[in-house]
């Protein structure tokens, strides 16, 4: 379960996919489950799962954010699913060291019930 | 001794009177001055909608402080007044010095980057940090 928060070290802070590594996603069991269809395609190497989504930037990186406020829902939502869980930085585009923040905020978040620790559908 | 900075979440049920939230805030305050802490800001966030039920409510009323303190043991037995009480239905607290010096730290960082870097006269952010080496 760890695997997912494992930080692909890319040097290039802009790249949101870090999906170059097959072996290494096997359970994020989203790979055929994801209905992305509005994506831009993968590049027409890979396989079933990587979405490049067009070098999307990190938000935080952008606004030069030093700190991610666990108290500041607006900003965290965005960052969940519909069912409550994480998203992972390649469908947000979020660098690795803010992912790690951003991943620590929104679970103090939770504990303080401004955020669902999951939705039901 | 370091200094250091706490925030402090808590959760009263919705229908508690606001009499009763001071006396609340008021005991936390008491507790933390009795041990060398102090407070800094008290924040009412008032009535809000919980992201899920808890002891079967769906609001909270949530206070929201900071306590600085030299000593940790502050902490616990302000959580332990917390937990005593019944009006608070949850509570958070973070330990935050660490994380604002890193802040500082890298805020630092950025700003002496920034300085030495020929940036455009008109934004020049790092006017005010006098520690790069060469401008």
């Amino acid at each position: 379960m760890a695997d997912e928060h494992v930080p692909n070290q890319q040097p290039a802070p802009a790249s949101g996919t870090p999906a170059g590594q097959a072996g290494f996603r096997q359970q994020t069991g989203s790979g055929g489950a994801r209905p992305q269809g509005g994506r831009p395609g993968a590049p027409p190497r890979r396989g079933k799962r990587s979405f490049v989504r067009k070098r999307k930037v990190c938000r935080f990186c952008v606004d030069k954010s030093d700190f991610i406020d666990y108290k500041k829902a607006e900003i965290l939502a965005p960052f969940l699913q519909e069912r409550g869980k994480i998203l992972p930085r390649r469908m947000t585009g979020t660098c690795a060291r803010h992912q790690r923040w951003l991943t620590v905020a929104i679970k103090r978040a939770q504990n303080i019930a401004l955020l669902p620790f999951s939705a039901d559908l | 001794m370091e200094e250091r900075q706490y925030d402090l979440i808590f959760i009263c049920r919705p229908d508690t009177p606001e009499a009763e939230i001071d006396k609340i805030i008021a005991t936390v305050e008491h507790a933390a001055t009795e041990k060398g802490g102090k407070v800094e800001t008290t924040e009412k966030w008032g009535r809000r909608r919980m992201a899920y039920v808890v002891k079967r409510l769906r609001e909270g009323y949530y206070v929201y402080m900071v306590v600085r303190s030299t000593h940790s043991e502050v902490i616990k037995e302000l959580e332990r007044r917390l937990k005593v009480s019944d009006a608070v239905i949850k509570y958070l607290t973070v330990r935050l010095d660490e994380e604002l010096k890193r802040q500082a730290k890298l805020k630092r960082h950025r700003e002496r980057r920034a300085a030495k870097r020929p940036r455009k006269p008109a934004a020049a952010p790092a006017g005010g940090e006098q520690a790069s080496a060469t401008a």
